[in-house]
């Protein structure tokens, strides 16, 4: 080896020095020396901490920086994730004093010095866990955007100027270009990204719904609640005032079961041959049977939108709302059954000249029920997707794969025409709800749904009967004009918030409460429910309009009646 | 010409002056009555709510069945009358059924108490239009009263 290295030329063997001595120092190694400032893939040390709003709500997307005032780049950064919790990963120890800054764009900033005590303990144990850091909600334009978005979707609804899909679509553009486009020119005005605007989609509530649809399409489409409605007729024997009971039974039964709008489709232009066949006006047995619709749906998850979105956002169960929502409802349509009663007595006094035989086969083939072999094979699969729903809970099975299973077996059991069946899934709706949820996601996310909240607290304080009330009767009166989905979906914070702040709550009493004032307000008015309008669109076509003076009449009565008996029930129960 | 008048009706209490005004044309004049409704979902189409179910089918037995009563009406006071269910806007079928069945006379009737999807004015300026383009008459009714008519 010597003498290799003697035979070497003398400056090749300076240059050869000199690259081992650079491979030495630049291969890493357990005895090699870091350089100050070097950037290392080992964590040496971290700091730890939680973001609240001021209603302990973890904030997320919150952005975390440790700076220090002589460097301009930061120390370590980070985002805050879904529980609020964030988690500061430095290369090396900070040796001097930094600070941390939290920024959200719905919140005013907040800077932890850290000094002293704190870098002590920081490089004592490794890691360093903070107090959580409340943050305080602030008034961006973005925050007027989203509301005047969310505001006016509201009322392009409630005065039908354009389609709800319509409506809602326009909304989330609206808040996606104010974020990307406005936020670009003036970052005041950013409400949310693209997937946090994604995130605030319930998929469960969508492909619930979307399951929901199929098996309601061929369970209502066999026929059977016309049939029901002509059997009605025919052992009421004229006693118009029985009739009316029945068909109250039946159209809040399969409200329950399935869905109060398909069930007065289905039910008003029987009930309006039933009406004139028995000589009397029809709408004293068609707006009781949709004041019934209304109330009927409320005893289980799928029987309204409401229940459905409550459902999936407060994990209640399909067996919870059947128990603790039935006797409450049940209560409700018997004291409307008497008013309605009273209310046309003079109607159902009348007695019916009887039927021509003409008429009367006219009638019963109108109610005939076409297939009775798809009847029972909806009938079996039905009843084992309530079974599903009531024994999937045990599993954690999730309602919608459910109702999807049972829509599939009816699909492959019936053969219907798929291609017909899939035209039958309302996409417009489950778009609707789409939008809905990311339009609600925006005031959420810029504080409008907090501020609500707070003000709900400031009045209701530590009352949870008057916590009750409120929402029952709030809730029940805004929607006698304004839909009630929309208002349901935006009143779910703001319930969440409530029922961890108000003591006694917690047994989501406040949740069946919303599900009762939004569903038992669709009553109020003509306009107040998807299935009072289009029962007027139907006895329109038959020149028996339902005005809007003739609904209010009975309609706002018995909302207060039945919004009254579901708060007793309520504050009863609970 | 066929002898026939046309009777668009969407039946219902308020709709039978209007139909035994047609009824009592026809008698005096010998003529049959076609009692025509006319199945329009057109209200659906600013609901949210998912249209599940074949709503239209239900209507036009709807229709038939008001068109069954307007029939035994007409029966009653020994006109012959029969029925015809279409789906489509108010004007078109109208004007597809006069072509199609070569009609003499049309009683269109105006809705009692302002009740109607439509105006009175609208129905004149209808009745007017339509029968310039057709040549047919047209007797504009309501409560039973004639109020305008229409000829080519």
């Amino acid at each position: 080896m010597q003498l290799i290295f003697n035979q070497i030329k003398p400056y090749s063997r300076y240059l050869l020095i000199i690259l081992f001595t650079c491979l030495f120092l630049l291969i890493p190694g357990e005895t090699s020396a870091s350089f100050p400032g070097q950037q290392q893939d080992v964590i040496e040390v971290a700091i730890v901490g939680r973001v609240i709003d001021s209603q302990g709500v973890p904030v997320l997307d919150a952005e975390v920086t440790a700076i220090t005032a002589s460097q301009t780049e930061p120390l370590a950064e980070t985002q805050s994730q879904e529980d609020g919790t964030w988690v500061l990963e430095f290369p090396e120890i900070p040796l001097m004093e930094f600070q941390i800054v939290i920024e959200h764009p719905h919140f005013h900033s907040q800077t932890i010095n850290l000094q002293g005590t704190e870098l002590s303990a920081l490089i004592e144990d490794d890691i360093y866990q903070i107090d959580d850091v409340i943050l305080e909600r602030r008034i961006s334009a973005g925050f007027w955007v989203a509301t005047i978005v969310f505001v006016g979707v509201l009322l392009l609804i409630a005065f039908e100027l354009l389609h709800s899909t319509t409506a809602a679509l326009a909304g989330v553009s609206i808040i996606f270009l104010t974020s990307f486009i406005g936020g670009a020119i003036q970052p005041d005005l950013f409400i949310f990204t693209f997937e946090r605007g994604l995130s605030f989609i319930d998929w469960e509530v969508i492909f619930l719904v979307m399951g929901m649809m199929i098996i309601i399409a061929i369970v209502e489409g066999t026929g059977i609640f016309q049939w029901l409605a002509f059997q009605a007729y025919r052992s009421s024997r004229g006693r118009t005032w029985l009739l009316v009971l029945i068909l109250m039974l039946i159209t809040a039964i399969a409200s329950a079961l399935l869905d109060n709008f398909t069930t007065m489709l289905l039910m008003t232009p029987i009930s309006l041959q039933i009406g004139f066949a028995l000589g009397i006006n029809p709408l004293a047995l068609i707006i009781p049977q949709v004041l019934a619709s209304n109330v009927g749906g409320i005893s289980t998850l799928v029987g309204t939108p409401t229940n459905i979105i409550i459902g999936a956002y407060a994990g209640i169960s399909f067996t919870d709302f059947l128990v603790n929502q039935t006797v409450g409802v049940v209560l409700a349509l018997l004291a409307m059954a008497v008013f309605v009663l009273l209310y046309y007595r003079k109607e159902f006094r009348k007695q019916s000249g009887g039927v021509s035989p003409i008429l009367y086969q006219k009638l019963e083939e109108n109610a005939r029920i076409e297939h009775p072999q798809d009847l029972w094979k909806s009938a079996v699969v039905f009843t084992l997707v309530l079974i599903g729903f009531v024994l999937g809970e045990r599993i954690h099975l999730p309602l919608a794969v459910t109702a999807l299973a049972g829509a599939t077996l009816l699909l492959i059991w019936l053969k219907p025409d798929v291609q017909h069946m899939i035209k039958a899934v309302d996409w417009t709706t489950l778009v609707f709800f789409m939008a809905l949820f990311m339009i609600v996601g925006a005031i959420q996310e810029v504080g409008l749904i907090s501020l609500a909240a707070e003000g709900m607290s400031r009045l209701i304080g530590e009352n949870l009967v008057l916590g009750i009330f409120v929402i029952v009767f709030g809730v029940g009166t805004i929607s006698t004009v304004i839909a009630n989905i929309p208002l349901a979906a935006a009143m779910l914070p703001i319930v969440r918030f409530l029922t961890a702040s108000i003591p006694g709550a917690q047994n989501q009493v406040l949740y069946y409460a919303l599900s009762m004032g939004a569903a038992m307000g669709g009553n109020g008015t003509l306009i107040g429910g998807e299935a009072n309008l289009v029962t007027a669109g139907i006895t329109e076509q038959a020149n028996t309009p339902i005005t809007f003076k003739e609904f209010l009449k009975i309609g706002l009565p018995v909302t207060y009646l039945t919004l009254a008996i579901g708060f007793l029930w309520l504050v009863f129960h609970f | 010409m066929s002898n026939i008048i046309l009777c668009p009706t969407r039946g219902g209490k308020e709709s039978y002056p209007n139909q035994d005004r047609a009824i009592a044309l026809a008698k005096e004049r010998g003529a049959e009555v076609l009692f025509l409704y006319i199945t329009d979902v057109k209200f659906l189409d600013l609901t949210a709510a998912p249209i599940l179910v074949d709503i239209e089918t239900e209507m036009d037995e709807m229709g038939e069945f008001m068109l069954a009563m307007a029939q035994e009406r007409a029966e009653k006071a020994s006109v012959k009358a029969s029925t015809l269910v279409h789906r489509g806007h108010f004007r078109e079928v109208l004007i597809d059924v006069l072509e199609e069945r070569q009609i003499d006379t049309v009683v269109l009737g105006i809705s009692a108490g302002g009740t109607g999807v439509v105006t009175a004015e609208y129905i004149r300026e209808l009745a007017s239009e339509i029968s310039d383009k057709t040549g047919v008459e047209f007797v504009v009714v309501h409560q039973g009263e004639i109020m305008n008519t229409y000829k080519p």
